[in-house]
């Protein structure tokens, strides 16, 4: 199959010039990127995950525009249409497609090509993902590699990915670079805590051997905290070439208090009993010591959203 | 848990020929097939395809942005044109509990629906054929937020099918192709992601996002998606008849109460329809079914009256002298029976003007005698051409959604699930499928999930299952307890219905299960099963401690209580279909 040859190309796949790409993850996804369309197999928990994150990103979408456009009128399943949307590491497509089918214009990009053949092979089996349907197109390529192209994008997703990437900070910078000013960046990752390491790699990898082993390495996990002090410190490199912009952080606040229309941290819980992934109320205590969705939004050109906090 | 019905559902026939359907394991190249893309395609056109219809074309984001086509083999114009003069009925009636009412209501069906040719109950009444142990339940001990509700509604099966294709009128975007019988169902070739590909009759090819089954018990995409199916056959079939018998008097009730005697051969179950048309179901021996349906109409007729009257032994003797002049090749005239139910009251010292007596229908005419609503009007005629009669049997598929090669799939209604009609929750089961699975597909819609996916489709399954199976299993171990006159089990089942009948708030929670509460009742009726079965255990175990009283006994009943309980699991008797 098409599938193993494409596995044994990923030595090439890393011939972009990216600093965050790390050769080892994007091997180890090779290998399981057969399986990406098995709802019952390796990546179980991400298809079940996938419509709670679907869910954070719409209803995040659908609150600021209803705060911004003073119109309650505005459709959940509306939000989306005609955004530009950039997925970095869309695996398999799990996400991508459902972006597309809520009508944004999705790009999805991956530094494993096997993954990106696994998705392209998934969407055109699909009518209202394949062509002529304009919404979603994928691409062999690193985060990195797109800063070259002008292109910016209303919504920067980057699901599942911080946690595989070496140099993190370089790669959230690569990310909030592709947010267009007013747009938004979504995350989602795994807490540094002991009860992360207990079910993300002790229970899952180890004792049910439900995720293969090697999937996460303890150390590379982010805890919120870190992604928010990142954001309150983090300057657009591109606006002090621009007059227009004020340089200023994304999270204006100091401490661990999160304005809602800056940025939010939702913690993603798994029940067992009932086989599903719920997304935590907001001030949930304890709710992000594992996985955890992050949003925030880059400051718009003009500071129409506020003077900056001191 | 009682709650009486006519289960019997007649599934149209979508299907010309069940040998046609064999699960091709080659795949078809879909680039040389010129298909039609659907997101859901349904196959069958019986109540619960239609209710679905009806259901996911009621949701406005649904019915904008879905294709949904119905495919139906046999001509739905006879149902949508379904006319019958005033006062007969149709002999295939289900109760509708208020939870199924409330969802019809919702889904926009119940307007369309002839609310004059349906008939609330307002109270049931049970007994044991043998020991006479007898509960009741009646509307006004539920916690109903509108008495006039009632405990539930009959309703002709043609009247709900007629009031769902008028309201899939009001909705062009669901697509009916009906008189298509479907050839066969395949599935689409590798690269593009086994979809399943329908092929009906007319050469055209439908290439849907999601197949679901309505396609009746042999259900043929259930065969697709390769989900087996266990059960088996009760050795009983089910006679119905639309009755006519005398209004109530003036001092007795409306006729709204609905009766069910439970006799070793099966319950026998009296549904009002009108003030002087009730529907029976009477759930009995094979052979004693073909023998009553071969006498003239006025021997069942007086059969009828008997069965819900006469102690179990006349009744056994009865059937006995039926199956005898059958089998001598002379059946038993009307008179014949007359005579040998008149000889049976006379031997019991049963009183000519006892409510009890149905040898002389004439002599209970007038004043209403005391204590006659223990038990039904007596029948006059049966409505020609409505006796008629079909198998029962249990079944439950394995899965209601399909995984591997038969994915894209779920089954609703009796692809999924057959249960004996002894608690009419069969319809409203398979109502109850459609409702959760509307709001599965629906969630998963509008978070962008591919509707057809597992994931997606999960949330139905873990919504339906257990629930079907445990009311599934209450009402199976309640047939085989009730089907049993070994005295130990009988005398444990007259104290089990007298002990429940006792606690209105067991009762109260039974009752919940037929969905009377006509606000969400999902969750309550979920618990509200398993007490009903903690119940059926209680029974089970009282049976099991008169065990111990009756001492020699002892083995032998544990040997039988066993075999009975545990058929299911006995391998003679357990079919794979």
């Amino acid at each position: 199959m098409s599938v193993l040859r494409h596995s044994r190309r990923f030595v090439r796949a890393l011939h972009t010039s990216n600093a965050t790409v790390n050769p080892e993850e994007i091997a180890h996804f090779s290998r399981l990127s057969s399986q990406w369309w098995d709802h019952q197999g390796e990546f179980s928990f991400l298809h079940k995950m996938n419509p709670v994150r679907v869910q954070f990103i719409r209803d995040k979408l659908l609150e600021i525009a209803r705060e911004e456009n003073d119109d309650l009128d505005i459709q959940p399943t509306h939000v989306l249409r005609d955004l530009d949307v950039l997925d970095v590491g869309c695996g398999g497509g799990l996400l991508s497609e459902s972006l597309a089918r809520l009508g944004a214009r999705t790009h999805g990009i991956d530094a494993s090509e096997s993954n990106i053949s696994i998705a392209k092979v998934h969407a055109s089996a699909d009518p209202k993902l394949s062509p002529p349907s304009p919404l979603l197109s994928y691409e062999h390529t690193s985060a990195e590699s797109l800063l070259t192209s002008p292109k910016r994008y209303d919504v920067v997703c980057s699901m599942e990915v911080l946690e595989h990437v070496d140099n993190p900070a370089s790669f959230l910078s690569t990310c909030a670079t592709l947010v267009k000013p007013g747009g938004h960046l979504f995350l989602s990752t795994i807490s540094r805590t002991p009860l992360a390491y207990a079910l993300t790699i002790f229970l899952a990898e180890d004792v049910l051997r439900k995720v293969s082993s090697g999937t996460h390495t303890y150390s590379k996990f982010i805890k919120p905290n870190e992604l928010i002090e990142f954001f309150q410190n983090y300057r657009d490199p591109s606006s002090s070439q621009n007059k227009d912009s004020i340089s200023i952080p994304w999270i204006r606040t100091n401490g661990t208090y999160l304005p809602r229309t800056q940025a939010e941290v939702r913690g993603l819980i798994y029940n067992p009993f009932q086989a599903r992934w719920h997304l935590a109320a907001r001030d949930a205590s304890g709710a992000t010591d594992c996985n955890y969705l992050f949003w925030v939004r880059k400051p718009a050109l003009k500071s129409s959203d506020g003077p900056a906090a001191s | 848990m009682l709650l009486l019905a006519n289960q019997c559902c007649r599934r149209l026939n979508a299907f010309n020929c069940a040998g046609v359907w064999r699960r091709r394991l080659s795949t078809v190249d879909n680039t040389k097939i010129n298909h039609e893309d659907c997101d859901i395609v349904i196959v069958g056109g019986g109540p619960a395809g239609l209710a679905l219809a009806a259901a996911l074309g009621s949701s406005p984001s649904l019915r904008r942005n879905l294709s949904i086509t119905l495919v139906e083999g046999g001509d739905l114009r006879k149902a949508e044109g379904w006319a019958q003069i005033p006062g007969s009925f149709s002999n295939r009636v289900s109760s509708l509990t208020n939870t199924s009412q409330s969802f019809l209501n919702r889904v926009g069906v119940w307007d369309h629906i002839d609310k004059g040719r349906t008939c609330g109950i307002d109270e049931m009444q049970v007994w044991d054929g043998i020991s006479g142990a007898r509960i009741a339940f009646s509307a006004s001990e539920l916690d109903l937020e509108k008495l006039e509700l009632g405990m539930a509604r009959l309703t002709e099966n043609f009247n709900l099918q007629r009031g769902l294709l008028r309201r899939l009128k009001d909705i062009p975007e669901v697509r009916l192709l009906q008189r298509t019988k479907v050839k066969s169902i395949v599935q689409d070739a590798g690269e593009h992601g086994q979809w399943p590909l329908v092929y009906l009759e007319n050469d055209r090819v439908l290439r849907a996002r999601l197949l679901i089954g309505a396609d009746g018990f042999n259900s043929p995409v259930r065969a697709y998606a390769n989900i087996p199916s266990f059960g088996w056959s009760y050795d009983t079939q089910a006679i119905v008849a639309t009755m006519t018998h005398p209004p109530r008097g003036a001092f007795e009730g409306p006729n709204t109460t609905a009766y069910q005697r439970f006799l070793p051969t099966g319950p026998i179950a009296f549904l009002p329809l009108s003030p002087t048309v009730s529907s029976l179901v009477w759930s009995t021996k094979p052979q004693l079914s073909a023998a009553l349906l071969a006498c003239e109409p006025p021997v069942l007729a007086s059969m009828i009256n008997a069965a819900f009257r006469l102690p179990e032994l006349s009744v056994r003797y009865l059937h006995t002298r039926i199956l005898e002049a059958q089998s001598s090749g002379t059946p038993i005239t009307p008179s014949e029976i007359q005579q040998e139910i008149l000889w049976r009251e006379q031997s019991h010292s049963i009183d000519q003007h006892s409510i009890y007596a149905s040898a002389n229908a004439a002599a209970t005419i007038g004043m209403p005698l005391e204590g006659s609503e223990a038990v039904p009007p007596l029948v006059t005629t049966l409505q020609p051409g409505t006796v008629a009669s079909f198998p029962l049997r249990f079944n439950h598929a394995e899965a209601y959604i399909g995984e591997g090669l038969g994915a894209r799939t779920a089954l609703v209604g009796d692809a999924a699930h057959t249960v004996h009609p002894l608690a009419g929750q069969g319809l409203n089961m398979g109502l109850g499928d459609v409702e959760s699975l509307v709001r599965c597909i629906e969630n998963a819609f509008l978070l962008g999930g591919d509707i057809g996916s597992h994931t997606s489709l999960l949330p139905y399954a873990q919504e339906r299952y257990l629930e079907n199976h445990i009311l599934m299993a209450t009402i199976d171990k309640l047939h085989k307890i009730y089907s049993t006159d070994l005295q130990p089990i009988v005398w444990a089942r007259s104290v089990g219905l007298e002990v429940l009948n006792e606690l209105d708030s067991l009762k109260a929670a039974i009752m919940l299960t037929a969905g009377s509460r006509a606000d969400n009742a999902q969750r309550t009726s979920a618990t509200a099963w398993n007490i009903a079965s903690k119940g059926v255990e209680t029974l089970v175990a009282a049976a099991d401690a008169s065990k111990v009283l009756a001492g020699g006994l002892q083995n032998l009943l544990s040997t039988k209580l066993q075999g009975l309980l545990n058929t299911e699991r006995a391998p003679g008797q357990q079919k794979r279909v």
